[in-house]
């Protein structure tokens, strides 16, 4: 009898009976100890001996372990393997990680919550329980509680079980016999769960396919989108040479960009002056140049170090050294639209009232670094 | 049992004679160390009563408004604790004193500044004045409403005090959330008033609720320590731990997300107020608020069985007070210098105002039944089972 007995059930209608009953029955070491409860009864895991779940531990290591490749990937790909500046900040930035570290946290933390309760701990896939083939189950899922001393090997003996809560107030008791089937991943089984896979996979296709092709489905707000238009460095079949952006008409030239009379800086100095008067506005719209074109490299005072030098190594002129502030103004002029060793010409990217804004600028900027004491007055 | 050693005349004498010599070092501190520094650990220390305060007031205003149960056998505890609250807001009207020491938009040369100059509609003394006003006067209403009537209803057990008490949580928290931020606004960011951060409410807000849960667990392990609240038991401490837990991690939220936007967007006028607090002498303070306000607190009541300890819980509850005042100390003291100041004068204010706090707590821990006996759901707070 012992070897086909999965358990033996006691039924109980009060929940503080069944709690009483566990704690007497739990020393004497019968068998494993179950309950079944249509709701949870306070208590009752404590009664039946159910040790805390490691669930929480399981939870925390996955989560630091999260947190550890999430960083460890970060570094790697930011600062060792494709190393990039961002926003000028340092390649390995701990503050922009942070939000990754924290969602890969989460993930790994929920996901190892969710899984391993129901793999690891709740002992899935696990396709029936002997207990669902009682005869007590009726009643076990609408307002009764039983208490089941399972067969845990050779100690077990279902009549000692069963004497066991008679004595502790079961109202009634079941033998549950070891169902025939404990097979749950038989063959059969397994390839009925991959036909059924497969054929959901090819209803969703099918369907989905069908209703693209044969359902008109207007894309929402982008038609102007779609419209007949040229774009930015696309071909166009709209014009004969197949160019999308138009060229200058022969023979004009742009306003504020004639091209340079000069052919060096030193030449540029010599030629020309700086037609523009100084005042508050053309050197407030000369600080506006600089600050957008010319502080990245040399500054925002003009002192030659700034963000992106200090990233490269380059070494961008110092506008305030003495050498330039002997230069006269077409000179500087001139290294704008005409670049100097490593610095491009800025002649498409600013007009001509902008260059010689830029060019009072400076001179303020080397003024202000060396005021005489009049200036303060 | 030792509930008579606690009223012991002794420790109420020591108490007195700490506030009595921290008052006279503070009077020293404002002739000999400058006004400065006087009022500016006159802030420090106001705001943290006065935040533990709100803190537990709004732990109060919380449970009524979600209608929790299995807080009614501790309320008393932040009932009690919201007693800073006629403390420290007398000390606060006292700091206005303080604007025109400490806040750069009162000097003279703030009309010449543009920034301040469009702030002005907001941080000019009058209208300063009136909020300040306003948030004292809604306070205390709010303070007379839900402490002193919980206390009457000790008596009186008249159920309708819990509903009117339900009824006027939800505008509670709305009229709460706006002095709190106004609090934050003009009081610490104030200070350095060019700067400018939108969260900073909701980072004093965490800052405060936190606090007020700290306050609560070592009220609660207080009396329970003297034999008092036997019937709130380990299920009660569990969701104390739990929501200690959930606002650490709150709070570190807001914070980190305060410093990241900042950082990243690089802004000078935003981005130097962070320069000044996490770089230089200020870098060792800044490194005590994660490791205070987050990695001990969080790290000690993650587990489960650790929010059902009262030495753990204890221990966070330290760390968090330890780490919103050391939050405060390291929002509000670098307006004086770049070094960290902590000398005599320091020692003095701390001295002045511990002992208040702690004789204001002291008192109002004797104050009426150590459960609220009134009030009809505390039997469902009792019964009530994790």
């Amino acid at each position: 009898m012992t070897s086909g007995t999965f358990a033996v059930l006691g039924l109980y209608s009060d929940p503080q009976k069944i709690v009483d009953a566990a704690n007497n029955i739990r020393p004497r070491k019968l068998g494993r100890l179950e309950a079944y409860t249509p709701y949870p009864v306070h208590g009752l895991d404590r009664a039946i001996g159910l040790a805390p779940s490691r669930l929480g531990a399981l939870v925390m290591g996955m989560g630091i372990l999260g947190t550890s490749l999430a960083l460890l990937f970060e570094w790697w790909t930011s600062a060792v393997d494709y190393p990039l500046v961002t926003g000028g900040k340092p390649l390995f930035s701990w503050q922009a990680f942070v939000p990754v570290m924290f969602e890969v946290t989460v993930l790994f933390a929920t996901f190892t919550a969710g899984l391993a309760m129901l793999f690891v701990f709740n002992k899935l896939p696990f396709f029936g329980h002997p207990v669902l083939h009682s005869e007590a189950i009726k009643d076990i899922t609408r307002d009764k509680l039983a208490l089941s001393i399972e067969n845990s090997g050779s100690k077990f003996d279902a009549e000692v079980a069963r004497q066991a809560l008679l004595e502790n107030g079961a109202e009634s008791i079941e033998v549950v016999p070891v169902p025939a089937w404990n097979r749950p991943l038989s063959l059969v089984g397994l390839l009925r769960t991959m036909g059924a896979i497969v054929a959901a996979c090819v209803v969703a296709g099918v369907g989905i396919y069908g209703v693209q092709k044969l359902l008109p489905i207007v894309p929402p707000l982008v038609r102007m989108h779609n419209q007949p238009k040229l774009n930015a460095f696309r071909s166009s079949t709209f014009f004969a040479d197949g160019r999308g952006m138009r060229p200058a008409v022969w023979g004009t030239v742009a306003r504020g960009h004639l091209p340079p009379a000069f052919a060096t800086p030193e030449e540029a100095g010599d030629m020309i002056g700086n037609p523009l008067p100084l005042t508050q506005q053309t050197a407030e719209r000369g600080r506006k140049v600089f600050s957008d074109h010319c502080a990245v490299c040399h500054g925002a005072v003009g002192d030659g170090v700034a963000l992106l030098s200090r990233a490269y190594g380059g070494k961008p002129a110092n506008l305030l050294s003495n050498e330039l502030r002997g230069r006269p103004d077409g000179y500087i002029y001139g290294v704008m639209m005409l670049g100097k060793n490593a610095m491009p010409s800025y002649a498409p990217d600013l007009d001509d009232s902008d260059r010689w804004s830029a060019v009072h600028y400076v001179r303020v900027l080397q003024r202000a670094q060396n005021a005489k004491d009049e200036d303060l007055r | 049992m030792t509930t008579e050693a606690s009223r012991s005349p002794l420790v109420r004498n020591l108490l007195v004679a700490l506030t009595l010599v921290g008052g006279a070092g503070a009077a020293g501190v404002y002739v000999n160390a400058g006004p400065e520094r006087f009022w500016a650990n006159w802030l420090v220390w106001t705001l943290f009563l006065l935040t533990i305060g709100l803190g537990s007031l709004f732990l109060v205003a919380l449970e009524r408004l979600v209608g929790a149960h299995w807080s009614v056998p501790m309320r008393r505890v932040p009932e009690r604790m919201a007693s800073l609250l006629p403390l420290a807001i007398p000390l606060l009207l006292v700091a206005f004193l303080a604007v025109p020491v400490l806040f750069p938009w009162t000097y003279p040369e703030a009309a010449h500044n543009p920034i301040l100059v469009a702030k002005a509609p907001w941080l000019n003394l009058p209208f300063f004045a009136v909020r300040l006003a306003a948030c004292a006067v809604v306070w205390s209403l709010f303070y007379s409403f839900y402490v002193r009537g919980s206390l009457r209803q000790d008596d009186s057990k008249d159920p309708n005090f819990t509903v009117r008490a339900r009824r006027l949580a939800p505008p509670f928290m709305v009229i709460f959330f706006f002095t709190v931020t106004i609090v934050a606004f003009d009081w610490i960011s104030g200070l350095e008033p060019e700067w400018y951060s939108d969260m900073f409410g909701v980072y004093l807000f965490a800052g405060t609720f936190l606090s007020g849960i700290a306050a609560m667990i070592l009220g609660v392990f207080g009396l329970k320590r003297r034999g008092r609240l036997p019937d709130v038991q380990s299920k009660h401490f569990y969701n104390l731990g739990t929501l200690g837990l959930a606002f650490t991690v709150f709070y570190s939220y807001i914070g980190f997300a305060q410093y990241m936007l900042i950082w990243y967007a690089n802004l000078p006028e935003e981005v130097v107020w962070f320069k000044h607090r996490i770089e230089g002498a200020w870098q060792p303070v800044a490194l005590l608020l994660p490791l205070l306000h987050f990695l001990i607190p969080f790290f000690l009541l993650v587990g489960g069985q650790a929010k059902k300890s009262p030495a753990v819980l204890r221990i966070a509850a330290i760390s968090i007070l330890l780490g919103h005042f050391v939050d405060l100390y390291w929002l509000i003291f670098p307006v004086l210098g770049a070094e960290p100041r902590l000398g005599w004068p320091e020692l003095a204010m701390a001295c002045l105002f511990l002992g208040l706090g702690l004789l204001q707590i002291r008192r109002v821990m004797a104050r009426g039944a150590d459960m609220p006996v009134g009030d009809p759901l505390l039997v469902k707070g009792l019964e009530w089972q994790l």
